[in-house]
């Protein structure tokens, strides 16, 4: 994860907070939190490589596939959850979305814009998108359900999903200063700040 | 590695959870390693229904039950961590037990000896670890009926303990375990030589009821996977046949190690230990494993393994959400092993590294 992605998500995490971390990864993210906002955190992962740099950090880690288990969770009263990079590889993305939100008061969501220029160029040309942010060709992705900023943002309203906050990012990792119709050409990637009717 | 094993005395006696009381009891207990000068590198192993204080090296032709994983740089390295085993109260490999005499009768306890039970145990441990001179233990770990023994320790001593390692097991055992223990209970009970208990009196002993009970108990420690790759349907071969009977590699398999079994374990051992297995619940007299989770402070490690039937992940997995809900730092961890349920007892290149990522961390 880029340092502005989680730079952006610190923001968001309330000090001493209760925090579960969807797709964790080796646990950066939840370890970065927990020296800054002293936050208590559990990651999901299923992969193993993963779950083992996790427990070495010292960051709770559960293994399970989350698109089987995200409900099994509701009864710890999370603060917030977050779920970097992941919900494009999920099978029920707006599922997984109401799920989340029904373990936590609000949720962090980060993904991929194919809205970008350069997807859409490939795409005029007749190739499925393949971009620095997005390397693998169709067949090796784990990204079985890319949308366009638009696409999510659409998605929110249909399930009375409120976006509390965005940031865009442009191919730069930085903020993007353009705002409006013209994000969805120039972000790469999307970070929301979720939160439920 | 430096081994020390010796037999403990504990002349105060204890009372028991059954409200027994046995007046001076012994525990055998083995070390690994040394206890470091701030006496901050104490780990106490939990052993199984069948194991001993023999956790590790090698001696003769004895492994100790956990040699794959305690020693130098093993996963848990004697290097740097102070190991302990000990034989649980009721066992029969040299702490008090049935087969230990009755100082109040001068004879064997037999069925006499008081049915003990994991909270027995931990509190024999916590006696133990006093009398070892160890402020607290940086871990507790162990597999099966050991991990709810570690599970215990951090609900029982929360200030005593650091780490816990809860592999292979669950917070109760469940009515399929009870069951399974039920008919090896009967087919000892049900041995002629059994003598309701009091087979050392009568000079037998029930050695055909030990080992149908162990033939059962093997398979369920393995899986059905493991059992097919490793026998299949193949015949034992003819020269190397237990008895006549014997058709299968797999049944010449259990009946050997039932016999062996039969020759070095205690009937009576085998009844309490299971009965204490059946006993145990986490959540006894609560209204969940929340309530009973309540006081741990102790970072938790609960490892599963995917062909394990008896305690499969998922009875790990409530331990893990019970955590959770009392904000406990606890991570849960499914592994392939492919020994079933007795997979915690082996070396995998993955569990190793997790078990000493977490006792470091």
């Amino acid at each position: 994860m880029s340092k502005k992605i989680s730079k952006i998500i610190n923001e968001w995490v309330p000090e001493k907070s209760k925090v579960i971390d969807f797709g964790c990864g080796d646990g950066s993210l939840l370890k970065e939190l927990t020296e800054s906002k002293d936050i208590l955190g559990y990651g999901v992962e299923i992969n193993d490589r993963k779950i083992e740099e996790c427990i070495a950090k010292g960051v709770s880690v559960i293994k399970q596939d989350i698109d089987k288990g995200i409900n099994e969770f509701k009864s710890s009263n999370f603060d917030i959850s977050i779920m970097a990079r992941s919900i494009q590889c999920l099978k029920e993305p707006s599922l997984a979305l109401n799920r989340m939100l029904k373990l936590s008061k609000r949720c962090v969501v980060t993904l991929p814009n194919l809205g970008y220029w350069k997807c859409r160029l490939n795409l005029a040309f007749g190739k499925m998108p393949v971009t620095p942010d997005l390397p693998s060709s169709w067949h090796e992705t784990d990204n079985i359900h890319l949308c366009t900023i638009n696409d999510f943002e659409a998605l929110c309203k249909v399930e009375n999903i409120i976006i509390k906050d965005k940031v865009f990012l442009n191919s730069k990792g930085k903020k993007s200063k353009i705002a409006g119709i013209s994000s969805n050409l120039v972000a790469v990637e999307g970070v929301y700040l979720l939160e439920k009717k | 590695m430096k081994i020390e094993t010796k037999l403990i005395s504990f002349p105060e006696g204890i009372v028991l959870k059954s409200g027994d009381k046995l007046d001076s009891f012994d525990l055998m207990v083995e070390t690994y390693g040394e206890l470091n000068e701030l006496k901050t590198n104490a780990v106490l192993v939990c052993h199984a229904f069948s194991g001993n204080h023999i956790a590790a090296g090698k001696k003769d032709d004895v492994t100790g039950w956990w040699n794959q994983i305690i020693g130098p740089d093993k996963a848990i390295n004697t290097n740097d961590y102070f190991v302990v085993c000990c034989n649980n109260l009721g066992g029969c490999s040299g702490s008090s037990g049935p087969i230990s005499i009755n100082p109040k009768t001068n004879k064997v306890y037999g069925s006499g000896f008081p049915q003990v039970s994991v909270y027995d145990w931990v509190a024999s441990q916590k006696m133990l670890m006093d009398k070892l001179n160890i402020p607290y233990w940086h871990m507790v770990l162990g597999g099966s009926l050991g991990g709810m023994q570690a599970l215990q320790w951090s609900i029982a001593y929360p200030d005593k303990i650091k780490k816990a390692g809860i592999f292979a097991a669950a917070a109760k055992s469940s009515t399929q375990n009870i069951a399974m223990n039920e008919v090896a209970r009967e087919s000892i009970r049900k041995d002629q030589n059994f003598h309701n208990g009091n087979y050392i009196d009568h000079g037998v002993i029930p050695k055909n009821g030990i080992k149908t009970a162990r033939m059962l108990g093997h398979i369920t420690y393995l899986s059905e996977e493991h059992m097919d790759s490793r026998f299949g349907r193949k015949f034992q071969d003819n020269d190397t046949k237990v008895n006549q009977g014997v058709d299968f590699e797999v049944e010449n398999y259990l009946q050997y190690k039932g016999k062996k079994f039969s020759e070095i374990f205690d009937a009576n051992t085998y009844i309490l230990m299971t009965k204490a297995m059946d006993g145990y619940d986490a959540a006894e007299g609560l209204s969940s494993l929340n309530d009973a989770l309540n006081s741990v402070t102790a970072q938790l490690l609960i490892i599963g393994f995917y062909s394990d039937w008896l305690y499969p992940p998922e009875r790990g997995k409530e331990i893990q959400i019970a955590a959770m809900n009392n904000n406990i730092k606890s991570s849960y961890v499914v592994l392939k092993g492919e020994h079933g349920h007795d997979s915690f007892l082996f070396h995998n290149e993955r569990y190793a590294k997790i078990i000493r990522k977490f006792l470091e961390s």
